[in-house]
């Protein structure tokens, strides 16, 4: 019983991360038709450097958010050099992104060597809570689901009740008939796409301090944002929520009882998914 | 045109059955491997230059038909006659199972055929206990039937070639045919074949299975050549290195994915001599292939050839 319910913990918490990574994911895909494999290298160079940062001011906070920030300009230049120029085409979308991928994680691996790394957490968050029923659980993953939520909730407001939000929508719905209005479409791409960099920039740094960073890293958490916005619906904020929550808990609880087929609990329920519903939960008809 | 191509093939096929003669040992199973990669290749290709579908999970198939292949042999002792025919088996029935996603289309047939991909590589590598993990199977012996055994790796690299031109030849057939017509016709207009009552996802869904069969194939090809087989072989990054060879070496064509195979591997192996970088050389390719030479070294001559043709029968 314990245990069952400390899956759900684990489950849960690993959704706030996903949901981190996912939602940069969802929302480019949904705007600017892109998809980047290079989604996860983002991730692992993002958590690289905030955990350079942390050693270097000793302040995870800053880790955090400067992982998040460095990788703003890298998306940025990614996106306007290279994959604006594949158009729609969404093989060439693929193959150029993973190629991108192999040359960060490259690069990675020369600057911060091959060993695992743990991002160093502050010492408020190294310790464990005893919940009601006698279970303990650490205090990190505890926060690192409130930040979820937090972060969630945030995007949530931004995307329904701001103005932005409101084209941002628009965007996703008709983007001819936006930029025929006469909004800077184009400037909307930069700024969901900074915004994407950021999530997942930081995820690596909050993913880091308790997945640890290693070489391949990329690979294991792109494919979990992956199947996060496929259950989800690509380019939706709320299945990007929902997504994260399902796999979350699918992979804790099939790590749990099938340890040998975890991947096939993860992936078995989404293939079958696809087949009867390919737009996902909250996707659309395209 | 056409015997300027048949004398082209001519000098080819002498210098492939050459080779072996000319060159040393190293050179030989660098190019059984472009072979049999290239036939990996070549059947993602049925799928991306013939039928317009961009499959990334053609790694499963290759490594099932690899894995049952050399479980057989290497556990149970079951001889190649028996054991190569079920490992295509094994990978043509996954790929029958896995045919049902080409009821998606577009972005969503990628990202299903990579999840699907994502399946039998968590399988292989986390089953350690049927698939031997990380280790993969080792040991398995060269192919023998009867008293004949493919020892040698001469000996073998003719095997790969014989293996390798009927495939060429049973593809030419089949992109000929009109089943072949009917896949380009699903690419370049898909509502226009379903109105003149093609049912194209059946079309499609056999093909996605012949160019399953195909992979399988070549997994076979590729385990007895190895001698080994672990889940790098089932691993997102070979279907997508056998994707790019299709498009680097020219999509929509049957030399294509051997020259690209050839450019890949090649690559790779002259790079990673002197340079420890060499995944992020992959990378450099890749993103050079998608934005300068979208349609391949095959594409690069033809429309060279073209433009030579046209100077010639332009009026002075």
């Amino acid at each position: 019983m314990n245990s069952g319910v400390l899956q759900a913990i684990n489950g849960i918490s690993f959704a706030a991360l996903l949901f981190l990574l996912a939602s940069g994911f969802t929302l480019s895909f949904g705007l600017m038709r892109v998809v980047n494999m290079a989604h996860g290298a983002y991730y692992l160079l993002g958590g690289y450097i905030g955990l350079s940062i942390t050693r270097y001011t000793g302040s995870f906070a800053l880790g955090v958010l400067g992982g998040g920030l460095a990788i703003i300009p890298i998306g940025y230049l990614i996106d306007r050099h290279f994959i604006r120029r594949t158009g729609e085409n969404h093989l060439a979308q693929v193959l150029l992104t993973v190629g991108i991928a192999f040359v960060i994680g490259d690069v990675a691996l020369k600057i911060w060597g091959g060993d695992n790394l743990k991002v160093p957490t502050p010492i408020e968050l190294r310790g464990a809570i005893e919940l009601p029923g006698g279970i303990i659980y650490p205090t990190y993953r505890f926060v690192l689901i409130l930040f979820g939520i937090l972060v969630g909730l945030s995007l949530w407001l931004i995307y329904h009740k701001t103005q932005i939000g409101a084209v941002v929508r628009a965007g996703v719905d008709d983007r001819e008939t936006v930029s025929a209005i006469g909004i800077n479409i184009d400037r909307l791409f930069v700024l969901v796409s900074a915004m994407a960099s950021f999530l997942a920039g930081m995820a690596g740094v909050v993913g880091g301090a308790f997945l640890t960073l290693y070489p391949g890293a990329e690979w294991e958490i792109l494919i979990y944002a992956l199947v996060v916005v496929i259950f989800g619906g690509l380019g939706s904020l709320e299945g990007a929520m929902i997504g994260a929550l399902i796999v979350g808990l699918l992979d804790a609880y099939g790590r749990w009882l099938l340890p040998e087929f975890s991947y096939f609990v993860l992936f078995g329920p989404m293939a079958i998914l696809l087949l009867f519903r390919p737009q996902g939960i909250f996707g659309r008809e395209s | 045109m056409g015997s300027y191509r048949i004398v082209l093939g001519l000098v080819a096929l002498a210098a492939a059955l050459l080779a072996p003669l000319a060159v040393g040992q190293f050179w030989m199973t660098l190019i059984t491997q472009i072979y049999i990669y290239g036939l990996l290749a070549l059947s993602v290709d049925l799928l991306l230059g013939h039928a317009g579908l961009y499959s990334l999970c053609h790694a499963s198939f290759f490594a099932i038909a690899a894995y049952t292949t050399a479980i057989l042999q290497v556990r149970h002792g079951v001889p190649t006659l028996l054991a190569a025919p079920a490992g295509i088996l094994a990978g043509t029935l996954l790929a029958i199972l896995y045919g049902a996603s080409v009821r998606t289309r577009g972005v969503y047939f990628i990202l299903i055929t990579i999840a699907l991909g994502y399946i039998i590589w968590g399988a292989v590598y986390r089953w350690a206990s049927f698939t031997g993990g990380d280790n993969g199977i080792t040991n398995v012996p060269p192919p023998s039937i009867g008293s004949v055994t493919v020892a040698s790796q001469t000996a073998y690299y003719y095997f790969a070639l014989a293996v390798v031109l009927l495939c060429a030849l049973g593809y030419r057939i089949l992109i000929r045919s009109p089943f072949g017509l009917s896949l380009r016709g699903i690419k370049a207009s898909e509502s226009r074949m379903r109105s003149l009552g093609y049912r194209t996802t059946k079309h499609l869904y056999v093909a996605f299975v012949i160019s399953g069969a195909m992979a399988s194939l070549a997994g076979v090809l590729y385990v007895y050549y190895n001698r080994f087989i672990n889940p790098v072989a089932a691993s997102f990054q070979i279907s997508v290195e056998v994707s790019l060879m299709a498009i680097v070496g020219g999509s929509g064509t049957i030399i294509g994915p051997f020259l690209g195979s050839g450019i890949v591997l090649g690559l790779r192996n002259w790079v990673s001599s002197f340079f420890e970088f060499h995944a992020a050389v992959m990378g450099i390719v890749f993103i050079a292939t998608i934005l300068w030479a979208p349609h391949g070294i095959v594409g690069f001559f033809s429309r060279l050839h073209a433009r030579g043709a046209k100077t010639k029968t332009a009026p002075p």
